[in-house]
């Protein structure tokens, strides 16, 4: 009961301190002049009564802190003091904190940045309501229980989707919704680019279908109109729309007459009915959908299909139901798992796939943090991000204890005094460690400020073309403000005064008082462990500094080897150009020939000098599998027989200046009525005909119902060429000819090669489309801009680590040259005292040389040890180049050396240019 | 002169409380009173009576208010807060307890 006259009374101790001095002055004066009155009264002059009342007092000054004391304000006011002391003496040396201050800004801005790259993509949760109790419901072959085969037959199910791989057909979501009793909610959805355009040029909107429960399991409000609600979840719904509120507020500035009116997507009309809340962009990260629409309206765009089994188009996400435990949900699922199966099991499947199909079971994976494929992509090199600006931050802040230590040097008079005043060495410490708290608190203001500007720029450069999608797809990330984020950088700017504030504030306030007052510098004093603590600091920094360069290394040449690889054709001044015949509502059968037209039209084109069009473009990412047989692989698995395939037009070998080894090319001759042929690159010549010369020869591809089709002769051999991508083993790959093999593809994208640069075609291009059909849409890529994007990430991690590597490489040597011309200053006086007595200049040199050798070798064998250890981390990272390379540590260690003894030589000669006399007087 | 170091702390805190027990008083008036009760043994140093004015003042058991002293001059009167009452009690009797264990003690012994 008495706390709130404690609290009170010191409050008003702390902000009512003038009031509480005053008082406290007016009560001591009071004492005395009593006491002087009684005095006076006894008998005393005036004179000898003030005399002795302030005898008796005692010093007031004394009893006045004692006082202050016992109100025990102490804590926050001796704070308060240090800060404002502290600030004082940092401007005082304005050139000491703008270095500090910026080099921990440094350290500090890139970590924050890497960090909310980390939060943006990892760990930030979607902003639906309690998402920690979203599951995502995923399938899982019991042959595999790792997840999926390697081989990339499992990947058919991958279509052009920004999220991870969909799993789900139609029916089987079907039946998940019906059967399922584990959660309270359940929703499917897929991704999916739609064009508001009509006819000619693409203008894509990224969106989703949706399933009716979708937005009410994420329970999420409407900013305008309504959502989708569970009536649109049959066959034939009405085709409606959900805008996202960026879509909204970009294209209709917000205006309320949006909802309501009518948006065509893949020129079909769609009645908008209302608007999704702000912030939400869909279940999958990095990716923001611009519109949603019912799950039944996907076979206006003719896209996929409802009824089919074997399509994998859909995601299923639910609501975990309020008292379940995980493992009882997932228990339950394998209950009703074999029923939903058998119920959506593809009717066409060979008997031994639907066998192992009935097996499969569901499986859950938490979906607090929507799903991503920008997460697998980059999760490595997002971490091996962080362990290099966090390397920089370790050598930036060692700068900076160096700095500290020569400061606290130069104040060690001031510190002697007021231990001599009588401090105590917890109270010096206390105030050197605020100053250092300042220095930090500044730094990790500005570094914050330059985390913001930083992580916006990372995000453009990986934004230029995702790899999954066609065409720009920016990614999009909330980087907003969030605890997580600044808590992060609080934690990182503590973590600092740790290490660059501790050890120098140690040394600083360990001052010998005598030695001190006689003017006597402590570093003169010849022990054996002097400049110990600066030689450790540098030692450190050229480590990390080495184990930054070797990894910059290692990274910087598997990108230069990507890029430099021949993929086996010529990727330059290729225009590609995608077409979709699908809205000009051109029959089937046709549309070969349509191709055609199109394909002579864009060959006539002046600037052209070939065209050819195919199914599939190199470093594209979705692909064509079929099985391959031959009557030397009977025992072949499945994995083993898969070869891609693409449908070519017979120009393309031509355009794309593939090389023959063997054999043909493609003719005018074969046609839909000729025999089957085919070209096969040299992988598969060597897998499906070892030691054999393939042309000439036959072999199957599976026809309808699984049985093989018609012999198909072999007629020409080219090189491998890299299709997928360029990290990838080269594939077996079987070319077609267009006249040929329709169900194999339409072979709608035309490859054309050009005289000038590919982009001042577009619009010839599309002025000859038009006249063939209007309606056609068309997108347009330059090859060698389609390979390039197959390699951001490398690029990425080759342009980071090559910026920072250098950042620390300079951090370290500025470092190194500092600590050695001040090892090189204090020793002036020994130095003077040897050429007095006779030394060469040479052996002074050597003298501190052979100092400058032994840190950097320390370092440099630190380095390498741990360079060694961690390397193997960037395993997978790299391309064409192991992480134990030899020639690359060789290299680095080559050069940091040549540097540091640069470094450390420069102020070694200064040190021999002294005349003995001058350096003898140095104070 | 009494040297501070003499009266342990718990024992001055108990004079002051009771010497204000009865009626406010200023720091002066109280180190007067303590004396004169004590017939010049306890004699108060100013070095030690104003601190534990302030500390017994942080934790409450006494509060403080400006007034006119005797000599119309501007003092701080202490008085006894309700807490502070209590806590006076309940250190009386420890200080009875103690006193005749200590006597006990000395007797026997």
């Amino acid at each position: 009961m008495r706390w709130p006259q404690t609290v009170s009374h010191r409050l008003r101790s702390l902000f009512r301190k003038r009031a509480v001095e005053g008082e406290l002055s007016d009560e001591m004066r009071f004492h005395l002049e009593r006491q002087m009155e009684e005095n006076i009264a006894a008998g005393m002059t005036p004179q000898e009564a003030r005399r002795s009342a302030m005898r008796e007092f005692g010093g007031v000054e004394q009893v006045k802190e004692e006082c202050r004391d016992a109100r025990r304000t102490n804590l926050l006011e001796n704070l308060l003091q240090d800060v404002h002391f502290g600030l004082r003496m940092l401007r005082k040396s304005p050139g000491f904190t703008a270095v500090a201050v910026l080099t921990l800004a440094l350290g500090i801005g890139a970590n924050t940045a890497a960090f909310s790259l980390i939060d943006a993509v990892m760990l930030r949760t979607l902003p639906v309501e309690r998402p920690d109790e979203l599951l995502q419901l995923k399938r899982q072959d019991p042959r595999y229980a790792g997840g999926g085969p390697a081989s990339f037959s499992n990947l058919l199910s991958f279509l052009w989707d920004g999220g991870a791989s969909p799993s789900f057909s139609n029916p089987l979501w079907e039946q998940v919704r019906d059967q399922q009793n584990v959660f309270s909610g359940v929703f499917a959805w897929s991704n999916n680019r739609f064009d508001l355009a009509r006819g000619g040029t693409v203008q894509p909107a990224e969106g989703s279908f949706v399933s009716g429960d979708f937005f009410t399991t994420l329970g999420l409000r409407p900013a305008a109109g309504r959502l989708i609600t569970g009536s649109y979840d049959y066959r034939g719904c009405p085709a409606v729309a959900v805008l996202s509120y960026g879509f909204w507020q970009g294209h209709y500035s917000g205006a309320s007459s949006a909802v309501g009116s009518a948006l065509s997507l893949d020129d079909h009309p769609f009645e908008i009915i209302g608007v999704a809340p702000p912030g939400f962009y869909g279940m999958d990260v990095g990716r923001e959908s611009e519109v949603f629409v019912p799950i039944c309206t996907v076979e206006i765009s003719g896209i996929r299909s409802l009824e089919s089994r074997s399509m994998w188009w859909l995601n299923v996400a639910g609501r975990i139901k309020p008292g379940i435990a995980r493992a009882q949900l997932i228990d339950r699922l394998q209950v009703f798992s074999p029923r939903i199966f058998t119920a959506a099991l593809p009717q066409y499947w060979p008997a031994d796939e639907q066998r192992s199909f009935v097996k499969e079971k569901l499986v859950v994976t938490s979906a607090a943090t929507g799903t991503s494929a920008l997460r697998q992509q980059f999760d490595q090199p997002l971490q091996v991000l962080m362990a290099i600006v966090g390397l920089v931050l370790l050598i930036a802040c060692a700068n900076i204890a160096s700095l500290m230590l020569t400061r606290g040097v130069v104040r060690e008079k001031e510190i002697a005094v007021r231990y001599a005043l009588g401090a105590s060495r917890w109270r010096l410490m206390k105030q050197l460690l605020a100053e250092c708290m300042l220095i930090s608190l500044m730094g990790a203001i500005v570094g914050f400020l330059f985390a913001r500007w930083g992580a916006v720029l990372l995000i453009r450069s990986i934004s230029i073309h995702n790899i999954y999608a066609l065409g720009n797809m920016p990614v999009l990330l909330n980087l907003s403000l969030d605890g997580r984020v600044l808590g992060f950088t609080a934690a990182v700017a503590i973590l600092t005064v740790a290490l660059f504030g501790i050890l120098p504030t140690l040394r600083s306030t360990s001052v010998s008082l005598i030695s001190a007052m006689k003017g006597i510098r402590t570093v003169e004093l010849d022990r054996p462990a002097r400049f110990r603590s600066r030689k450790l600091i540098v030692a450190s920094q050229v480590a990390f500094s080495l184990v930054l360069l070797v990894a910059a290394g290692l990274l910087l040449r598997s990108f230069a080897k990507l890029a430099t690889l021949d993929p086996g054709f010529d990727r330059n001044n290729v225009l590609i150009v995608y077409t979709d015949l699908w809205p000009a509502k051109i029959p089937r059968d046709q549309r070969p020939s349509v191709l055609d037209r199109i394909e002579n039209q864009l060959r006539a084109l002046p600037g052209v000098l070939s065209a050819s069009r195919s199914s599939v473009t190199p470093a594209e990412v979705s692909y064509w599998a079929h099985n391959v047989y031959t009557e030397w692989s009977k025992g072949f698995t499945d994995a083993e027989s898969l070869s891609m395939s693409v449908n070519v037009s017979p120009e393309y070998f031509g355009t794309l200046r593939m090389q023959f080894v063997a054999g043909r090319d493609f003719n005018g001759g074969d046609t839909a009525t000729s025999p089957m042929v085919a070209i096969i690159d040299q992988t598969a010549a060597r897998r499906f005909f070892p030691d054999l010369d393939p042309v000439g020869r036959t072999f199957w591809i599976d026809g309808i119902a699984g049985q093989p089709g018609p012999p198909i002769e072999v007629v020409g051999i080219v090189r491998d060429a890299k299709y997928q991508s360029l990290r990838e083993q080269i594939h077996p790959t079987v070319f077609f000819p267009a006249t040929q093999a329709p169900d194999l593809g339409l072979a709608g994208a035309l490859e054309l090669r050009t005289a000038l640069r590919p982009t001042a075609l577009i619009s010839a291009v599309q002025a000859a489309v038009a006249s063939v059909s209007p309606a056609i849409t068309l997108e347009f890529h330059t090859l060698a801009q389609q390979v390039s994007d197959s390699m951001v990430q490398e690029r990425l991690l080759a342009q980071l680590s090559g910026f920072f590597g250098s950042l620390a490489l300079l951090l370290a040597v500025i470092g190194l040259y500092g600590t050695v011309s001040y090892i090189v200053a204090q020793r002036q006086r020994e130095f003077g005292i040897r050429m007095a007595l006779g030394a060469e200049p040479g052996s002074i040199l050597r003298l501190v040389m052979l100092d400058v050798i032994s840190v950097v070798a320390l370092g440099l064998l630190a380095g390498i040890a741990i360079s060694v250890a961690v390397t193997r981390l960037l395993q997978q990272l790299l391309f064409g180049i192991g992480p134990r390379d030899t020639v690359t540590l060789v290299v680095a260690v080559a050069a940091l050396s040549m540097v540091a003894l640069v470094a450390g030589y420069l102020p070694g000669r200064r040190a021999t240019k002294i005349e003995p006399m001058e350096a003898l007087r140095y104070e | 002169m009494t040297k501070p170091t003499d009266l342990v702390q718990g024992t001055l805190d108990l004079l002051i409380l009771k010497t204000i027990a009865l009626e406010p008083m200023h720091g002066w008036a109280i180190a007067q009173r303590i004396r004169r009760v004590s017939n010049n043994v306890l004699q108060v140093n100013q070095g030690a009576l104003y601190p534990a004015l302030h500390r017994l003042e942080q934790q409450a058991w006494i509060q403080s208010k400006w007034g006119e002293s005797e000599n119309n001059r501007r003092a701080k009167y202490y008085s006894l807060t309700k807490a502070g009452q209590k806590y006076l009690k309940a250190e009386e009797s420890n200080w009875e307890r103690l006193s005749s264990a200590i006597g006990l003690v000395l007797k026997t012994v």
